[in-house]
């Protein structure tokens, strides 16, 4: 996290409604200035309505904006010091990519020469210099993505909306682009607000992220903290894939919780959660977390198994393994193609994070 | 400073503009307020103003005269010969091309669509235009001379020894439909066209592969999924051929007053 | 489909084209006849003709004034044709169906009709029989053609786009001229043209808002009358000529328009 912890954003208690359907559920959230923050979720549950509202393209139904000190809930787009990265990146046709990015600097009311000056300075920041006089549809996928960075970044925003920016580009190419955008924000030190449904992307770049769900925060927190620690049974499964395990608490030791699987005994992290015997949790455990041995270690989570299916993808290889008696026992494990084992197998594994 | 930079950091400008997007139902009813007048000026003034006056036992008005509300103009229309055999006249003619343009350019348009490249159709389609774009005085010329006494046609089948004669085509309803298919065709085709073109061929394969012979798969397959099509074009083609008034005067006979003829004629000694 | 039917239907399809182009090379041919009577055989061939047209002043001034009209009449249907077009576009809003089905009203009005009632009108709102009378005419006429086209085009420009020019301090008005003006340029370049050739080609309601100053077609119509003579031919295959190629820069610039941007 880059520059001061002021907040730079304040969405204050905000619902909105479409007809009966509620988009977005009472939200209070401040964001900090210099911040990348990501909202993530699936479609539908509200995070990019969230976006739209803060760029002025929806009102909300309740609750107010706060940007910057400034109650902007009622100013339209024009007004705002809030700019938008598209989804389809919206670059004008019509304009070469000088045009596209002066746009905005045009209509502040700058001068000629500091807009010269400032577009300029963009396209070099962005690597854009030699591109300042073809229109969009003769650039790459990448290219317009960085033109249309450089045209929302050009009129010096307080807060930048990234709206799903990367879903257009393929998928060899966006994993550089994570990283180039990272390092943008990075240096210019702007408060970026992404939205996305694609995890992965989230985790890579955000200081922060808020997960949402039916226009509700589910959590919010860094990437390891929801990757690690889930709070709730959706951003375990949302976040990462991993094996949900419901069970009976047997009992509560002081850096662990037992629990009682299909009459198996598992033992997992409670992450300061201290439920009582007998209570029903759910407890997370983690692909790459379950480790395959021939032989049963002497390990307290040691669970003997039989693998009943792999499915080879590459570098790795899923496994699906039976532990215990019962049909519907199922653990899938992450196994790197060399250490793949012989069956029969005993599975072993330490349990993640539980929700009850 | 830009033009349009400086337009919007100008007081006066932004004045207005603060006071125009005040609200969206302000914003909606400023950009539906030029529309709105046009459409109920312009589009149905006009119309409305005709009825009213069909109404009227006097028109125009007279002096010291105030015109009264009466059903005698209707009345009139539907007993007095003069108006009603042109205009029923009219509305057969009208039926019968329609269907005569119908049954012409249904095989062009199916045949355009399943049987020409790809570039030939665009080729056609672009040629089609052409004749399209000429006007209608100029197109009803193009007919009369080659319908008339000395017209290519006769000359042709007379230097064929098919007549001794020439046969006099024009001023008849014959003359007078080749010219009203000439001037519609086009809004027969274009909507056949795009019906046809948009029929998967697959549809007709699938067909056949049932046992379904050229006959029932045209009944059964292309002309449902072609009814749109022949629809429009039949409503365009009929209510255009109904208002042409320049060729069934210079191609059409006695026998064949349309009404458009009768209501000029009798709107020049009436109403001027 | 059986051989013979196939066969059929390219004979009806050449007979077609037949139909479309010999009666108006027949009259172009005829323009070129050193004879005052229209009818074969042709025996010998002048330039005569052209050469009278050309120096005929009344066709000439005739030429002006539908011109005129017709440029009048393709920026008035152009301005509030877009208008019409911009409002029925995006909004929704109770009745609209109604409003689109009375803004193409004039489209399919037969001719004969629209004219009457407009000159009828045009006397209600004390217009003159005459250029203007024309002019609105043509205007009323022309409006739902240059407004579908440019619903077509205004359906496919991105709603981002606008959404885009707000965001970077664009009003509602900066935002029109500056992005969806320039989206709409193909369009309205291919609506006007369209316009013009209506406008010009247009006999009905020119003859009957008309005044005493015949617009091209009236004039045509109006010697047609006291008799064919290759001079008619002239003149109309000058129309012909001229519509032809306008006709077909249209249709260029909505093909390029169709294959998107």
């Amino acid at each position: 996290m880059t520059g001061e912890k002021d907040t730079i954003v304040h969405i204050d208690n905000v619902t909105k409604r479409f007809g009966n359907v509620v988009a977005v559920d009472q939200l209070d959230m401040k964001i900090m200035a210099g911040e990348f923050v990501t909202f993530l979720g699936p479609s539908g549950c509200g995070k990019s309505t969230t976006l739209r509202m803060l760029g002025g393209f929806e009102n909300p139904s309740e609750g107010r904006i706060v940007l910057d000190g400034v109650d902007v809930t009622s100013q339209p787009p024009n007004r705002r010091d809030v700019n938008m990265v598209f989804q389809d990146y919206a670059l004008f046709p019509h304009m070469t990519v000088g045009q596209n990015v002066s746009f905005g600097l045009e209509l502040k009311g700058k001068s000629r020469p500091e807009i010269e000056r400032r577009m300029a300075e963009l396209l070099d920041f962005l690597q854009l210099s030699g591109f300042r006089d073809r229109t969009p549809d003769q650039l790459s996928g990448g290219q317009r993505q960085r033109v249309a960075l450089a045209r929302a970044l050009a009129p010096d925003p307080k807060l930048l909306l990234l709206d799903e920016p990367l879903g257009a580009l393929d998928a060899k190419l966006r994993g550089q682009v994570q990283i180039e955008l990272k390092d943008i924000q990075k240096r210019t030190g702007k408060t970026f607000f992404f939205v996305t449904h694609d995890q992965e992307e989230a985790l890579t770049m955000s200081d922060r992220i808020v997960v949402m769900n039916a226009g509700r925060v589910e959590q919010s927190g860094t990437p390891e903290d929801l990757y690690f620690r889930p709070e709730s049974r959706f951003v375990a499964e949302f976040i990462g894939e991993t094996n949900l395990i419901n069970g009976t608490v047997r009992g509560v030791e002081e850096n662990a919780v037992v629990l009682d699987w299909n009459g198996l005994s598992v033992r997992g992290s409670g992450h300061g959660h201290r439920p009582a015997a007998g209570d029903n949790v759910t407890a997370s455990l983690r692909l790459e977390n379950v480790t395959c041995h021939n032989k049963k270690p002497a390990n307290q989570n040691a669970v003997e198994g039989k693998v009943i299916s792999k499915l080879f993808k590459g570098s790795r290889t899923s496994l699906d393994i039976r532990v215990g008696e019962r049909e519907d026992s199922i653990i899938r494990a992450i196994w790197t193609l060399a250490m793949l084992p012989k069956l029969p197998m005993i599975s072993s594994g330490l349990a993640g994070s539980r929700n009850v | 400073m830009t033009f349009w930079g400086a337009l919007l950091q100008n007081g006066a400008y932004q004045a207005v503009a603060n006071t125009l997007f005040k609200s969206q139902r302000r914003q909606f009813w400023i950009l539906a307020s030029l529309p709105l007048f046009w459409i109920f000026f312009a589009n149905l003034g006009p119309i409305v103003e005709m009825f009213w006056i069909g109404f009227l036992d006097s028109y125009p008005p007279k002096v010291g005269h105030e015109p009264q509300f009466t059903l005698a103009n209707w009345a009139a229309f539907f007993q007095d010969r003069v108006f009603i055999i042109p205009f029923f006249r009219t509305l057969a003619f009208s039926f019968i091309f329609t269907a005569i343009t119908l049954l012409i350019t249904y095989p062009v348009a199916y045949f355009l669509a399943k049987h020409v490249s790809r570039k030939n159709q665009l080729l056609f389609l672009l040629l089609l235009l052409i004749p399209f774009w000429v006007g209608e005085i100029v197109r009803t010329y193009a007919i009369m001379i080659l319908l008339g006494n000395n017209g290519a046609v006769n000359l042709a089948l007379k230097s064929l020894g098919l007549i001794d004669r020439p046969i006099p085509f024009m001023y008849t309803g014959f003359s007078l439909g080749v010219g009203i298919i000439y001037l519609t065709a086009l809004y027969m085709l274009l909507p056949l066209y795009s019906a046809l073109e948009k029929l998967p061929d697959n549809y007709l394969e699938a067909a056949a592969d049932l046992g379904a012979g050229a006959w029932t798969r045209f009944r059964r397959i292309t002309l449902p999924l072609s009814k749109e099509g022949i629809a429009s074009g039949c409503t365009l083609v009929f209510l255009i051929s109904t208002g042409y008034y320049a060729t069934p005067v210079l191609l059409g006979g006695p026998r064949s007053t349309v009404f458009a003829e009768t209501i000029a004629g009798f709107f020049h000694v009436a109403g001027d | 489909m059986t051989r013979n039917t196939r066969i059929l239907m390219s004979v009806i399809y050449w007979a077609f084209i037949v139909y479309l182009f010999v009666p108006l090379a027949l009259m172009v041919t005829m323009g070129f006849k050193d004879s005052k009577f229209i009818g074969f055989p042709i025996r010998s061939w002048t330039l005569d003709w052209y050469a009278a047209v050309i120096q005929d002043t009344q066709v000439l001034s005739v030429f002006g004034y539908s011109m005129t009209i017709a440029i009048a009449t393709t920026i008035l249907s152009l301005i509030i044709g877009t208008w019409v077009a911009v409002f029925l576009g995006p909004n929704q809003f109770r009745g609209k169906a109604i409003i689109f089905a009375l803004a193409c009203l004039p489209a399919v009005i037969p001719g004969i009709i629209s004219a009457i009632a407009l000159r009828i009108f045009a006397r209600l709102i004390d217009i003159e029989p005459g250029m203007f009378a024309i002019i609105l005419g043509h205007t009323v006429h022309n409006v739902p053609f240059v407004a579908l086209v440019v619903m077509a085009r205004l359906s496919t420009q991105p709603k981002s786009h606008i959404e885009a020019a707000r965001d970077l301090g664009a009003d509602s008005i900066v935002a029109f001229f500056r992005v969806t003006l320039p989206y709409l340029k193909p369009a309205l370049i291919g609506a006007g043209i369209f316009c013009m050739l209506l406008s010009f080609d247009d006999f009905v309601r020119a003859f009957f808002l008309g005044g005493y100053q015949p617009t091209l077609p009236v004039l045509i119509f109006a010697k047609l009358r006291s008799g064919m003579s290759p001079e008619i031919n002239a003149i109309s295959t000058i129309v012909l000529i001229m519509t032809a190629i306008l006709g077909l820069w249209a249709e260029r610039s909505m093909r390029r328009l169709n294959k998107g941007s």
